[in-house]
């Protein structure tokens, strides 16, 4: 697996286009929040959803449906390394560098305003919406010609999980809350508001399992719809 | 190197580090693959029909057909790619989807598979070779496909032939007990072809098993032990180069003289050309020769070859 992650993370990181999506473009917007808007949570909800939107689920749709295209999954899977670890290769590289900026950004959040209630839900929260992420862009990819075509099929998913997020970080959860929590990304976003400003620990539980949940459909999704060829 | 047993139909597994070692104790152990009844489906498309053959340890097998014959389905059913619809398929006993224990024995040169192009020609054989349980370096790789001075260069930069130069080295890492070769020398000038062949050879020397698919039908010729020749999904015709040619006739084509008669029957025409198939191109030449010394004839464009596989190859495409 470590081999398939730095050979993929390197192609990242050669290729402008796909390393100014995954790192420059999720930074900025980062950094844009934190200069521009006030509240902790409000910023880390976008954070953390944008930033793994844009630099898991996004990257990675693109990367999978390129490498699909040119036969290079094929090539991977010509050789000895099990599925899983050529899977899991593929993807890490997004996922560590999504990390890596979510963390930061976070850390930045905290020292100067007002740090995480609970810093321990939150990073529960930060490592399920990547997980999340990375199972739909898996799930996303097999339904993905082409990299240009990942523009189109990846604006569905992340627009509901970004639309979630700021309904929950603008409107507050105290309307329509059981809608909000079913759209994938919402209750997510109440999760990390709860770790950040702290609040009724009681629905903890559920967002938890709710936000889980979501975590065990991208995989499954991904186990259902990823495909390591091309559609003849 | 695996050890293999003939007697008895049991098989016994061990495992060594990352690599699973198959000790097979089946009865048809000689067979490094083994195909039995295999038909391969597309929906309605029968791509593959009841298809049946073996390669022998250490053979190199030349499965060669007409476009859409049902090579590349074949192969990828024995690469472990494809299931079969109906039929068994076993390399090294097991079944060839069987990642863990058949894919680290193996060599695969698909007829398309991609290389990455932001990696550079040594990082792309570093890659393949990393997770394989065969040891083997770079540099050795690099010398035997010739691309040392393209040891740096990024994989869009090379050409079609070096790519496919590049793809044979990842499927020769460590030098696999079973290399699968889907048109290996496509793209490739003659001398690089040469190369190629001469990589081969010396895999050969080291009893390594191939299965080879090509268009060019000399290399089949001049290579394969064995051939299996497909058409329209079905394994038409399969042995030796000299057996599948023997029952097609030499021929000696030449342009006729007017007005005589000719001391051996013209059998086809071949545009101004008159041709005599013949069973005994020697009989026939020499009868053909010693009349024209006799008639103080010079008989033009004259030419006389044996049988070969592009004739069996031209007759069964017509078929």
């Amino acid at each position: 697996m470590i081999p398939i992650a730095l050979a993929e993370g390197r192609m990242l990181f050669r290729n402008t286009l796909v390393a100014a999506s995954a790192v420059l473009i999720p930074l900025g917007l980062g950094v844009f929040l934190a200069i521009n808007a006030a509240g902790g949570s409000l910023i880390a909800i976008l954070q953390v959803v944008l930033m793994a939107g844009m630099g898991v689920y996004v990257t990675a749709t693109t990367t999978l449906a390129a490498r699909r295209q040119s036969l290079f999954l094929k090539r991977l899977r010509s050789g000895s390394a099990p599925d899983g670890q050529i899977v899991a290769g593929l993807i890490l590289p997004a996922v560590v560098v999504s990390l890596v900026q979510v963390s930061a950004v976070l850390i930045v959040l905290a020292v100067v305003g007002t740090p995480p209630q609970n810093p321990w839900l939150l990073a529960l929260a930060v490592v399920v919406a990547h997980l999340m992420f990375a199972g739909f862009a898996l799930a996303t990819s097999g339904v993905t010609n082409s990299p240009e075509h990942a523009q189109v099929t990846t604006l569905p998913l992340f627009f509901l999980a970004t639309g979630a997020a700021a309904w929950v970080a603008f409107s507050g959860f105290a309307d329509a809350t059981w809608i909000e929590r079913l759209v994938p990304g919402g209750a997510l976003a109440e999760l990390i508001a709860l770790a950040w400003d702290g609040g009724d620990m009681a629905v903890m539980p559920l967002l938890v399992v709710v936000s889980v949940g979501w975590g065990a459909a991208a995989a499954a999704s991904a186990w259902y719809f990823f495909r390591w060829e091309p559609r003849r | 190197m695996t050890d293999v047993m003939r007697s008895g139909a049991r098989r016994h597994y061990s495992v060594v580090g990352d690599l699973a070692r198959v000790e097979d104790m089946d009865t048809n152990t000689e067979s490094v693959v083994r195909v039995d009844g295999l038909t391969s489906r597309y929906g309605r498309h029968v791509a593959v029909d009841d298809l049946s053959l073996h390669v022998a340890r250490g053979e190199l097998y030349a499965l060669l057909g007409t476009n859409g014959a049902g090579k590349t389905t074949t192969l990828e059913t024995l690469e472990g790619f494809r299931k079969p619809s109906a039929g068994r398929v076993a390399v090294f006993g097991r079944d060839p989807g069987d990642r863990r224990t058949v894919r680290p024995r193996m060599g695969l040169m698909l007829q398309e598979a991609g290389i990455a192009n932001e990696l550079t020609v040594a990082e792309m054989l570093a890659l393949t070779g990393a997770p394989s349980s065969r040891k083997d370096s770079v540099d050795r790789l690099l010398r035997v496909i010739r691309l040392e001075h393209r040891r740096d260069t990024r994989a869009a930069q090379l050409s079609g032939g070096e790519k496919r130069r590049l793809d044979f080295g990842c499927a020769i890492w460590g030098t696999p007990e079973l290399l699968f070769l889907d048109e290996p020398t496509t793209g490739l000038d003659p001398e690089a072809r040469d190369d190629l062949w001469e990589a081969v050879a010396d895999l050969r020397e080291r009893e390594v098993t191939i299965v080879l698919t090509t268009h060019y039908l000399e290399e089949a010729e001049r290579n394969a032990d064995r051939i299996g020749l497909m058409h329209q999904g079905r394994l038409q015709a399969e042995g030796t180069l000299e057996q599948l040619v023997e029952s097609y006739p030499s021929r000696i084509s030449f342009l006729a003289p007017e007005g005589v008669q000719l001391p051996v029957p013209i059998t086809a025409t071949d545009g101004a050309l008159a041709v005599v198939e013949t069973d005994d191109l020697q009989r026939d030449l020499h009868r053909l020769l010693s009349w024209a010394d006799a008639e103080r004839l010079e008989l033009e464009r004259l030419s006389a070859t044996t049988s070969n596989l592009g004739d069996v190859f031209r007759t069964l495409a017509r078929s």
